[in-house]
C-alpha cells in the first residue's frame, strides 16, 4: 500500500493551493472561495490568460502563473473539472479590458465548464476565446468521432507561447490564433511503468506486471489501449518517438521543440536518458532539438512514466518561446 | 403568441422569492430520493449535487438578498453553476435563461415565462447535446414547455396553465423509467436503468411544480411524492 502526506483528503486541494501561494510571497495571490491562483500584481492593458482543470497535474497550472505566462489558474478537485462558476470568476479576474484567452485541455467536463463560463462572462462584457489543447496522439481516432484527442503536456507550450504574445501586446484574436497553431502542430505520446495513486487511496489506479509497459496513457490514470513488453530506456524512448515521427510531417533540417516530461513519479536521471536518446535519434535523421524542457511539468499524481511532446519550430514560435518568463515552474 | 385579451397573464410580484424558496424546500426534501434514483441508474452523485447546490444557494441569498425576480433566479443559477459534474452547469444555464424572463425590478408575465422556459430547454440541449427521449432532464422540460405554451394560447389563467405544465412534466419524468439512456451518466449503465426514473427529469418536474406553487394564491407545497 501507498501512504500519502495528507490531512483530510477533501481539503487536499485548498490546503495545497494555500501552501503554494504562501511559498511565493509577493508573486501570487489566492482566491480561496473560487480556488484560483492569480498574479499578486495583476497585469494591465493586455490580453488575459486563464487556464485550469483538475488537480493532480502539478506544477500545471498554478505553477505557470506569472509574467510571460498565465494571469490566473483555476483548480478543480483531483482529476475533476473546476465548476463553471469558478471558471467564470477566474476569467473575470484575468481580464484587464482586452479580453481573455481560456486555455483548456480537451476533456468533456473541462470543455463544458469553460464554454459555459465563456458565454456567461459576456454578461460582464468580458470577451473570451477558447484554445483547446488536444495533443495526445494515442487518442487520435481516424473516424473523428467521440471526444477526440486528450490534452496533455503541449498545454505548457500553448501557455508559454500565448503568454509571450499577450505580454508583447498582441490582441485577443492573434493570441488565440497562436495558441491554436501550437495545439494543431504539437503531439505527445506517453507511457507508464506504474500507475499513480489517489491521495488517501491505498491502491494505484491500475497495476502492471514487472515485464509490462502501458503505452498511450493519459494524465488521469486511465488505462491505455496497448500493453507492451518492458525494455531499456532507449527502447522505451523509441516507443514514444516512432509514432510521433510518423505523425508529424518532418524533413531533414527541421528544428523541434521537445518536452521530455515526467508523469509525477519519474526520477530526473531517467528523464535525461530519454532526452539523450531523443537528441541522438533526431541528429541521425538530420533534425535537431532546437529548444527543450526536461522535467516534470504535467503530471498524473505519482505515476511512474514519461511523455514526449514534439512541435516543429519556426522563427516566430522560437522568438515567443525565448521571451522572458517568471513563474514558479518556468523562468528565464 | 396569441392570447385572449380578457385573460390576465400577469404573474405575482413576488414570483422570484416565492419560486426560489418553494423550489429550495422541495429540492432539499427530495435530495435523498433523487440520490437514490441516481445510485440505481447513474453514477450516484446527483443527491450530493443537489445538496451542494442548495448550500451554495443559501450562501448566495445570505451574502445579498436579491431585489427582484431576476436577482432571485440568478442566485439559483449561480448556485448550480458552482456544482460539478454535468448536471450542475446545465441547470445553471437553464436558470440563467429563466432569469432573463423579466427586466430589472419586474416580474415576468406568462408569455415571457413560457419563452424563457423554452430558451432554457434550448440551452440545455445545446450544451448537453441531448434530445427528447435520451433519459435526461430535457424529457420532463420539453412537454412542460409545450403544455405551457398551449395553455397560454388557449387563454387559460396562469395558475391553470402552470398546473397543466406541471402535470406534463411529472408524467414525462415518470416515463423516463422506461427509457434507455444515450446521454448523461446513466448511459454507462444502459439497460440496468430500466424501471428507474431519471433523477434530472424528476428535479425538472419539481422546478415546474415550484413555478405552479409560486403562481397559485394558495399553492401549498410542491408535490414530490411521485418520485420513487
Amino acid at each position: 500500500m501507498r501512504r500519502s502526506i495528507v490531512n483530510d483528503p477533501d481539503q487536499l486541494v485548498p490546503e495545497a493551493l494555500e501552501g503554494f501561494v504562501l511559498s511565493h510571497p509577493g508573486r501570487l495571490a489566492l482566491d480561496a472561495e473560487h480556488r484560483f491562483v492569480r498574479r499578486a500584481e495583476p497585469a494591465r492593458d493586455k490580453v488575459g490568460l486563464v487556464s485550469g482543470g483538475g488537480s493532480g497535474h502539478e506544477p500545471l497550472h498554478a505553477g505557470f502563473v506569472g509574467p510571460g505566462m498565465l494571469d490566473v489558474a483555476v483548480a478543480g478537485a483531483v482529476f475533476a473539472s473546476p465548476t463553471a462558476l469558478q471558471v467564470l470568476e477566474a476569467t473575470k479576474a484575468a481580464d484587464s479590458g482586452r479580453g481573455v484567452v481560456q486555455i483548456v485541455k480537451n476533456y468533456t467536463g473541462d470543455v463544458l465548464n469553460f464554454r459555459i463560463a465563456g458565454e456567461i462572462s459576456g454578461d460582464d462584457e468580458v470577451e473570451t476565446e477558447i484554445v483547446l489543447v488536444d495533443d495526445d496522439l494515442a487518442t487520435d481516432t481516424a473516424d473523428g468521432g467521440g471526444p477526440g484527442r486528450r490534452g496533455t503536456a503541449a498545454t505548457v507550450i500553448v501557455e508559454k507561447i500565448c503568454g509571450a504574445a499577450a505580454e508583447e501586446g498582441q490582441d485577443l484574436a492573434a493570441v488565440a490564433d497562436l495558441g491554436r497553431r501550437v495545439a494543431a502542430s504539437a503531439r505527445t505520446m506517453s507511457l507508464a511503468l506504474a500507475a499513480g495513486t489517489h491521495p488517501g487511496d491505498e491502491e494505484p489506479q491500475f497495476s502492471l506486471g514487472d515485464d509490462e509497459v502501458e503505452l498511450g496513457v493519459g494524465i488521469h490514470g486511465e488505462r491505455a489501449a496497448r500493453r507492451v513488453p518492458f525494455t531499456t530506456a532507449d527502447g522505451l524512448t523509441d516507443l514514444l518517438l516512432d509514432p510521433l515521427l510518423e505523425e508529424l510531417d518532418l524533413s531533414r533540417g527541421d528544428e523541434l521543440l521537445a518536452i521530455v516530461n515526467g508523469l509525477g513519479g519519474t526520477y530526473p536521471l531517467e528523464l535525461n536518458l530519454v532526452a539523450r536518446r531523443l537528441h541522438r535519434r533526431l541528429a541521425d535523421a538530420g533534425m535537431s532539438v532546437g529548444r527543450s524542457l526536461v522535467g516534470s511539468y504535467v503530471t498524473s499524481l505519482d505515476m511512474h512514466g514519461v511523455s514526449l511532446t514534439l512541435m516543429p519550430l519556426d522563427a516566430e514560435l522560437t522568438r515567443l518561446w525565448d521571451a522572458p518568463v517568471a513563474t514558479p515552474a518556468l523562468s528565464w | 403568441m396569441t392570447r385572449s385579451p380578457s385573460t390576465d397573464t400577469t404573474l405575482p410580484d413576488d414570483l422570484g422569492p416565492a419560486f426560489v424558496t418553494a423550489l429550495q424546500g422541495a429540492l432539499e426534501d427530495a435530495a435523498p430520493a433523487l440520490g437514490d434514483l441516481d445510485r440505481r441508474a447513474g453514477d450516484g452523485d446527483f443527491g450530493d449535487n443537489v445538496r451542494t447546490a442548495m448550500k451554495n444557494l443559501a450562501r448566495e441569498l445570505e451574502s445579498a438578498e436579491p431585489e427582484d425576480y431576476r436577482g432571485w433566479v440568478t442566485a439559483m443559477s449561480r448556485a448550480w453553476l458552482g456544482v460539478g459534474g454535468t448536471s450542475g452547469p446545465l441547470f445553471g444555464m437553464f436558470y440563467r435563461d429563466l432569469a432573463k424572463a423579466a427586466g430589472d425590478g419586474e416580474a415576468p408575465d406568462l408569455g415571457a415565462l413560457a419563452e424563457a422556459l423554452e430558451a432554457g430547454q434550448a440551452v440545455i440541449q445545446k450544451y448537453g447535446e441531448a434530445e427528447v427521449g435520451d433519459r435526461t432532464m430535457v424529457d420532463a422540460l420539453a412537454p412542460a414547455v409545450v403544455a405551457l405554451r398551449e395553455a397560454a394560447q388557449a387563454g387559460k389563467a396562469p395558475a391553470e396553465a402552470l398546473a397543466a405544465a406541471e402535470q406534463a412534466a411529472i408524467e414525462a419524468a415518470r416515463g423516463t423509467a422506461e427509457l434507455t439512456a444515450r446521454r448523461g451518466r446513466a448511459s454507462y449503465v444502459g439497460e440496468t436503468a430500466k424501471g428507474v426514473m431519471d433523477p434530472g427529469a424528476c428535479a425538472m418536474g419539481l422546478v415546474v411544480g415550484a413555478l405552479r406553487v409560486a403562481v397559485e394564491a394558495d399553492g401549498g407545497e410542491v408535490a414530490a411524492d411521485w418520485i420513487e
